[in-house]
């Protein structure tokens, strides 16, 4: 007696039918599941641009496969053109994958501990093949998402979306933006290279400025002995103690890696339900004012997500995703790494990502509560109250003229706070640093370290001689010493009568030592002087 | 529809070729990286050694006298510190041991020092962080290169040179055995590894037993010592049949002091 028995069915239908059209029925078979409902036949006719047969089996997916299951089956023709949805919706959500998989990648070679973390990171780039290519497309991603999410939010704010019915939608794209900004910028600690840990310091530090409102503070002066107690709470929460330390670095790593993604999955989910749910929106100007039809698609104006749309997305995932694989090899573009993180050392130049620009423009205006915590909170509270509050029927450009030249007085406010937020604005560093800072930058390379090591030749130069200097290299960078000096005297009164001179030694077989030495006359007539030195090595390879 | 699907197809192929592309040249730009790195490890290094070090070791590592020994110097590199230290690891390893650790007694080659060696490492409770060491660490052994290469071996007081008329000391066979196989105590010589003891076993020179006797039958009025003596120092004064010429050494006569040539000798003659 047979435990079981075996029964392969296709065996009978190679008897019946013979061996080959009857494994392309099996794979067609196959097809059929993966896809859920499309056979060979019907994805070479969506791939030919044939009309849809009746019924149409293109629907299918939709209703009983899971990736598509929210997915419309079809769109008004109104907005399937990039007008006016410019797929950013779509290309936020295409980042939020290729963030989590490039994300994913860099996750396997990264330890969470300051011993470790920037020891880590030179590894991925110089011992893991196409490290540093994920690394660099996952930063740049990180920034692109930024802005592809903000330029969602300002169209949507255009075209009037975020009116009845979609408050909601709104609402959730809001938490998305603030999730999507504090994802990139949680990222930015890990490297535990200087940048990273100056540029969250900045951030927490203004968090730390969260006031302890009365009564609370004369409670915490009582039994706590600190009256700013909230403040030194959220700072001891963000930087795992008084210093960044290993609890913090791990706490932001867990942030990073699992506590911003998850909600913000969450919140995809949300936030996409309930754009199906009222249909996009069509252009302003195609509907009565006061009206949502959306949802009622004539049988003549629908668009099939097959092959139409389907084809215009893979489309513009393709396109992006060339790009910046295009940026970060050919385009030049690498994800910084700085000196390892030293909390003793303030560099020069410390910037936020240019996304937080404008808030550090903002703290350059004053008191850091005003602009650090509570401007901020304002922002935020006037974007996820605004459709409720914004009542006007009309989606119309030309009945929204308040709104829209708001919009646009915000969108020119920011980019000078940003600008304001630049080094360019307001440096108080004295003009002598700035003057060698130029040369030897902390933040990048520079003029001196991307000088070719041979040009450099020994010996004691002046900047005022440049002309004499035995090299081309040489000459340029003392070249540019003599403008930075001028330019130094022009800006600053305390600085006059700069002089700059630079000394070369040989210090070992393969490294130079560089003096900056600059002199000038200050206002008084008493002398002032500073000297900076740097080494610089011969392989060190600074060129690209 | 056409023109996005073949602009996308052309776009889905042209990313694959440049990740393809980028794929092929990662082990080069790993390595120049890597290198790229260690230069700037050794700047970061000398910035810290001219702050934290060059008080004690001198600006170029050079030493000061009584104060602290030099880093640049060839008996660090060649592990003859690392011997006299009863060290097993590498000179890096030392080296950064050294410096994360100090040496809070003095070594015994240091011993006349009035200053310890300090703490440096914070895992150890010094003030430097353990990436900072690693930098002190690639600069110290940055000198490495140009401190061997200063370094020509130490010329031999007494050698034997190539007269055979230089008078030689009394010989000890027991110490010219060592020296023959290469163990020998202030001097060594790699006789064993071309000459074999056993009669009849060619290495790469003709086999040493019963050289005792041979030896006084080379040369008609040539003892067995004196004929050893210019074997070894002139190898081509009488080449055995069958060898080439040159093969063995011509420079032993400046490596060997004449107490080592009078020991192996002496040892040689024990082979009857
Ligand atoms: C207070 C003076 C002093 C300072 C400062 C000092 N050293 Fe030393 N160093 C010594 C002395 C003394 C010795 C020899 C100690 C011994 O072996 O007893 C030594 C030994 C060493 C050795 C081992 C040498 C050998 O051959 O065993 C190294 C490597 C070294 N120092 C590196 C450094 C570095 C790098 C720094 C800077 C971070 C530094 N030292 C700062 C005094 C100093
Ligand atoms: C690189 C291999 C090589 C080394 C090392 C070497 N020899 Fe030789 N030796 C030869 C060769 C080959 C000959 C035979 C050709 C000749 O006579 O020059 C020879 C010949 C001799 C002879 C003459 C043998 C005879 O039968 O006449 C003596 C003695 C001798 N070596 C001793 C030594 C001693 C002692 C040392 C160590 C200090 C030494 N050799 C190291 C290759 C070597
Ligand atoms: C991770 C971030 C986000 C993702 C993945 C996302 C995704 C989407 C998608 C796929 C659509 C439909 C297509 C489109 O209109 O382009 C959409 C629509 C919409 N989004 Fe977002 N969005 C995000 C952030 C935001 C933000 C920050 C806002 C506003 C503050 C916002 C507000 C809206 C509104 C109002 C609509 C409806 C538009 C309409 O009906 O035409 N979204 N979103």
């Amino acid at each position: 007696m047979a435990l079981f028995k075996l029964h392969l069915p296709i065996l009978d239908d190679i008897k019946s039918k013979g061996l080959k059209p009857a494994m392309l029925a099996k794979v067609d078979d196959a097809v059929v599941r993966i896809t859920a409902g499309l056979n060979i036949g019907d994805i070479r006719s969506v791939l030919r641009g044939d009309t849809a047969p009746r019924p149409n089996p293109r629907v299918k997916p939709h209703a009983d496969g899971f990736w598509l299951h929210m997915k419309p089956t079809y769109y008004h023709n109104l907005v399937t053109p990039l007008y006016p949805e410019f797929r950013l919706g779509w290309l936020s959500l295409y980042f939020m994958v290729f963030e989590t998989l490039t994300g994913v990648f860099l996750m396997v070679f990264y330890t969470p501990s300051p011993l470790v973390a920037y020891e880590n990171m030179l590894n991925i780039m110089s011992n893991v093949p196409l490290g540093l290519f994920m690394r660099d497309l996952h930063k740049l991603g990180a920034e692109w998402m930024v802005l592809v999410v903000a330029l969602h939010a300002l169209r949507t704010f255009l075209t009037g979306n975020y009116k009845k019915p979609r408050q909601f939608t709104w609402f959730s794209g809001v938490i998305l933006l603030i999730l999507t900004i504090f994802l990139s910028f949680s990222g930015y600690l890990l490297p535990w290279d200087q940048l990273s840990v100056w540029a969250v310091t900045i951030g927490v530090s203004m968090a730390e400025a969260t006031p302890t409102p009365w009564p609370l503070n004369l409670l915490g002066e009582k039994y706590l002995g600190d009256p700013s107690f909230i403040g030194t709470a959220i700072n001891n929460i963000m930087r795992g103690g008084p210093q960044f330390n290993a609890s913090g670095l791990l706490r932001w790593y867990l942030l990073h890696v699992i506590g911003l993604p998850l909600i913000a999955f969450i919140f995809i989910g949300v936030h996409y339900y309930k754009v199906i749910i009222h249909g996009h929106s069509l252009p302003p100007e195609a509907e009565k004012v006061g009206e949502d039809s959306a949802k009622r698609v004539p049988l003549d104006q629908r668009t099939y997500f097959m092959p139409d749309i389907l084809t215009r997305e893979l489309f513009y995932v393709a396109l992006i995703t060339f790009f910046a694989v295009f940026m970060v090899t050919a385009g030049g573009y690498h994800a910084p790494l700085e000196p390892h993180a030293d909390p003793l050392v303030t560099p020069l130049h410390t910037t936020a990502p240019w996304y937080f620009l404008w808030l550090q423009g903002m703290l350059k205006l004053g008191d850091k509560v005003i602009w650090g915590v509570v401007a901020p909170g304002v922002i935020v509270g006037t974007l996820i109250v605004l459709p409720y509050v914004e009542v006007g029927p009309s989606r119309r450009y030309a009945d929204r003229r308040v709104g829209l030249s708001a919009a646009a007085l915000v969108v020119v406010a920011l980019s000078m706070l940003t600008f304001m937020g630049t080094p360019w604005y307001a440096v108080s560093s004295s003009a002598d640093q700035e003057v060698v800072a130029a040369l030897v930058p902390q933040t990048h390379p520079g003029p001196l370290r991307t000088t070719p090591y041979d040009e450099l030749q020994v010996g004691a130069y002046d900047a005022a001689d440049w002309q004499s200097a035995p090299t081309p290299g040489l000459k340029n960078l003392l070249r540019q010493y003599e403008i930075e000096l001028n330019a130094a005297e022009a800006r600053d009164a305390m600085f006059l009568d700069g002089h700059g001179r630079m000394t070369i030694e040989q210090w070992q077989g393969n490294l130079k030592k560089i003096t900056f030495d600059v002199t000038w006359t200050k206002p008084d007539g008493k002398p002032g002087e500073f000297t900076q030195t740097v080494y610089l090595g011969a392989d060190s390879n600074y060129g690209d | 529809m056409t023109v996005r699907v073949v602009i996308g197809t052309i776009l889905i192929a042209a990313t694959m070729a440049i990740v393809a592309f980028v794929m092929v040249n990662e082990p080069a730009r790993m390595s120049s990286f890597e290198s790229g790195f260690t230069g700037r490890s050794v700047e970061a290094g000398a910035a810290l050694f001219d702050t934290n070090c060059a008080i004690c070791h001198g600006v170029a590592g050079q030493g000061i006298e009584n104060v602290a020994p030099a880093l640049n110097a060839a008996d660090l590199f060649d592990g003859s510190r690392l011997k006299s230290f009863g060290w097993s690891g590498t000179v890096k390893d030392y080296v950064r041991a050294a410096i994360a650790g100090g040496r809070p007694r003095a070594s015994a080659a240091f011993a006349g020092y009035p200053n310890r060696m300090p703490t440096w490492s914070q895992q150890y409770g010094g003030p430097l962080r353990p990436d900072q060491i690693e930098y002190l660490v690639d600069f110290v052994m940055n000198w490495q290169t140009a401190a061997l290469a200063q370094a020509p071996p130490p010329p031999v007081v007494d050698a034997v040179g190539t007269d055979l008329n230089t008078a030689l000391p009394a010989g000890d066979a027991a110490r010219g055995d060592l020296l023959f196989h290469g163990k020998g105590p202030g001097g060594q010589f790699p006789c064993s590894a071309c000459h074999s003891l056993q009669a009849g076993q060619t290495l790469v020179g003709p086999s040493l037993a019963g050289i005792a006797t041979s030896a006084a039958a080379r040369k008609p009025d040539y003892p067995a010592e004196k004929y050893l003596h210019e074997s070894v120092v002139l190898p081509n004064a009488y080449v055995v049949e069958t060898f080439n010429p040159g093969l063995m050494p011509q420079t032993f006569g400046a490596q060997m002091t004449r107490q080592d040539m009078a020991d192996i000798i002496a040892f040689l003659l024990t082979q009857k």
